[in-house]
């Protein structure tokens, strides 16, 4: 198996670094800040598409609640930030073991489900953080959400007048989620995942510490989706409880993932690559305010997918797939 | 009688007569469950369509929400029938994974059409009994709000009379009960499943056109009822019918007692902490009588 692991991870760092150079060369050459801003939406819903994978995808164990880890991750950043002046590289470490503990609470309470009752229950986890940020609003700000006035480039604050550092810590952060995803996919962890998500009753019987690994993957899952709230405090510079705690991104981040292949190391980059993308064009074309024409795209091809190509889009790259088959 | 005890009556009353609608949406799912097994996501969006179909109807014919029923019940059924024909009768019998992200692209994309057409807008529907009341002693009940109530309670006793004393009625419980014995008796699943999603549908639909006089008709207000329902659903026991009613009062009291007691905004929150200590605790529901996974 060490062999094995050694040889994937090999192709799987020879393709980051290939990847890594072309989009690090673009800072250098694209001046277009929209663009930027769409590519850096590519990464961060990659990321986020990554983050989700590992237990909604590798260990089959469907989250509709992921946005709350989001939310986990932003709001602590961002309130740090505005009531306390504390930087968000340091506010993002307390919020993703905020978010790591919630996750393993979570984890230690509807991990145990099964099937729909486990959809369901992440679900009413997702709407109970929602609620309770619109709740507290004198310190989360309620509906209003949390705003970090811009200041001028400030490296301290990670304040910055162009798009290029966010372009850079977005990249990291993906590449972060990646290689975190790729290790377990292809560990001894990746393996029970992989057999717990195929039959729980006969995993726990080879000997498979069923709640431990599904609780392990959660929290790790979670503590990125955190780091990615993070990051969306600095790049939005606001936030809101719809924003980011709303069924509407817990639904994109799965989008990401189930559409580019489930369970697959690239598939959700090879999602967000489709799917932001397309987003912007129907912005474009049908006009930004009418919201609904992104998201009427991504339910027809989430129906499209579930139909007739449920392992995802993935499959359609000869190349990934046999990398995914490892 | 004390204040503290009239408003707390006035409470649990305010959540009967939701509860009752809850119901509607409720028995729907349950019933798309239990005979197809197949969870549906889109139960709010369908509830949503109901509102806004009523909203057309009272539009171009100045129909009364109630009367326009007669209309929006066969829409509904048919709609839902042929949702189920085109793309839920494919996912049936696949792992619950494809159900769920099946239905949820289906609410994505009801709720977001809807959006493109109708715009983001609230919608309301006026009517002259809007601010009636009933009194009974210190206690009152809004007449709109009492007419959805009735309403719901009639549609839930014509279902439980479809399903004992009709022969359909019968082959749909057959179905949900045992699939291969119903095969043998040469009852077609197929067609039961079209029926049953098209009933599912139709209630959720009748919820949809009864709360128009007293709710805003907007495309997300589906997301609202799709969570309580679920809720009830697990509460009452998946695919247990009676379950559904029951637990759709529980909710709906749980509902009105914490808005009333704790905060306005936590309304839900009682009932999803009520969920999620259900599904840890009793996953067959109240009666016992659900689906455990």
């Amino acid at each position: 198996m060490a062999d094995r692991d050694k040889r994937v991870n090999w192709v799987g760092t020879a393709s980051l670094i290939v990847l890594a150079a072309a989009v690090l060369a673009i800072p250098l050459i694209l001046s277009n800040r929209y663009l930027f801003r769409v590519l850096i939406n590519i990464f961060f819903f990659a990321a986020l598409g990554s983050a989700w994978n590992i237990i909604g995808g590798y260990a089959g164990q469907l989250s509709l609640g992921h946005a709350a880890f989001v939310a986990l991750g932003a709001y602590p950043t961002g309130l740090l930030m505005f009531h306390y002046n504390v930087p968000p590289w340091a506010g993002v470490l307390p919020a993703a073991i905020l978010a790591a503990m919630v996750a393993y609470l979570l984890g230690k309470l509807v991990l145990s489900l099964r099937g729909p009752y486990l959809a369901l229950a992440t679900l009413a986890f997702g709407e109970i953080v929602r609620i309770l940020l619109l709740h507290f609003k004198d310190f989360t700000g309620g509906p209003l959400g949390v705003t970090i006035p811009f200041t001028g480039t400030n490296v301290w604050r990670l304040q910055f007048a162009t798009e290029h550092m966010n372009y850079c810590i977005c990249l990291g952060l993906l590449s972060l989620c990646i290689f975190v995803a790729s290790r377990i996919h292809n560990s001894r962890m990746g393996y029970y995942l992989q057999a717990i998500k195929e039959n729980q009753d006969a995993a726990e019987n080879l000997g498979i510490p069923l709640a431990r690994t599904k609780n392990l993957a959660l929290v790790i899952s979670a503590i990125l989706t955190a780091a990615m709230g993070g990051f969306y405090m600095i790049f939005m510079t606001y936030i809101d409880p719809y924003a980011v705690a709303g069924l509407n991104l817990s639904i994109e981040i799965i989008l990401v993932a189930i559409i580019g292949g489930v369970g697959t190391v690239w598939g959700p980059v090879i999602g967000a690559c489709i799917l932001v993308p397309l987003m912007e064009i129907s912005n474009f074309v049908l006009g930004s305010g009418r919201a609904g024409a992104s998201m009427l795209i991504y339910a027809v091809i989430l129906i499209i997918v579930v139909l007739y190509s449920p392992k995802g889009l993935i499959t359609l790259v000869p190349k990934l797939e046999g990398y995914r088959s490892e | 009688m004390g204040m503290q005890v009239i408003i707390f009556i006035q409470a649990v009353v305010n959540g009967i007569m939701i509860g009752g609608i809850y119901a509607l949406v409720a028995v729907g799912l349950t019933l798309i469950f239990g005979v197809m097994d197949v969870v549906n996501f889109a139960q709010g969006e369908f509830v949503m369509l109901g509102m806004f179909v009523t909203y057309l109807l009272h539009l171009l014919l100045g129909l009364d929400p109630t009367v326009s029923i007669i209309i929006a019940l066969p829409i509904m059924f048919c709609l839902g029938a042929l949702v189920q024909k085109t793309l839920i009768a494919r996912v049936v019998g696949l792992p619950h994974e494809s159900q769920i992200l099946l239905t949820l692209g289906i609410s994505v994309l009801l709720m977001n059409l809807t959006l493109l057409i109708m715009g983001a807008d609230p919608h309301s529907i006026q009517t002259s009994y809007k601010f009636s009341s009933i009194q009974i002693g210190p206690i009152l009940i809004m007449l709109p709000r009492f007419i959805a109530f009735a309403v719901a309670m009639v549609a839930s006793i014509i279902l439980w009379l479809f399903l004992s004393r009709t022969e359909l009625g019968r082959g749909l419980r057959a179905v949900a009960e045992k699939p291969e014995v119903a095969i043998l008796m040469g009852i077609n699943p197929k067609k039961m499943h079209w029926l049953a999603f098209g009933v599912g549908i139709a209630l959720a639909g009748v919820a949809g056109t009864v709360v128009t006089p007293f709710r805003y008709i907007y495309p997300n207000v589906g997301q609202v009822y799709v969570l309580i329902a679920f809720v009830i659903v697990v509460l009452g026991g998946m695919g247990d019918i009676p379950g559904a009613i029951l637990g759709a009062f529980v909710i709906g009291v749980t509902e009105s007692l914490t808005s009333q007691y704790v905060a306005l905004d936590l309304a839900m929150l009682g009932p999803y902490i009520i969920f999620i200590l259900v599904l840890l605790f009793k996953p067959t529901g109240i009666l016992g009588k659900g689906r455990a996974y």
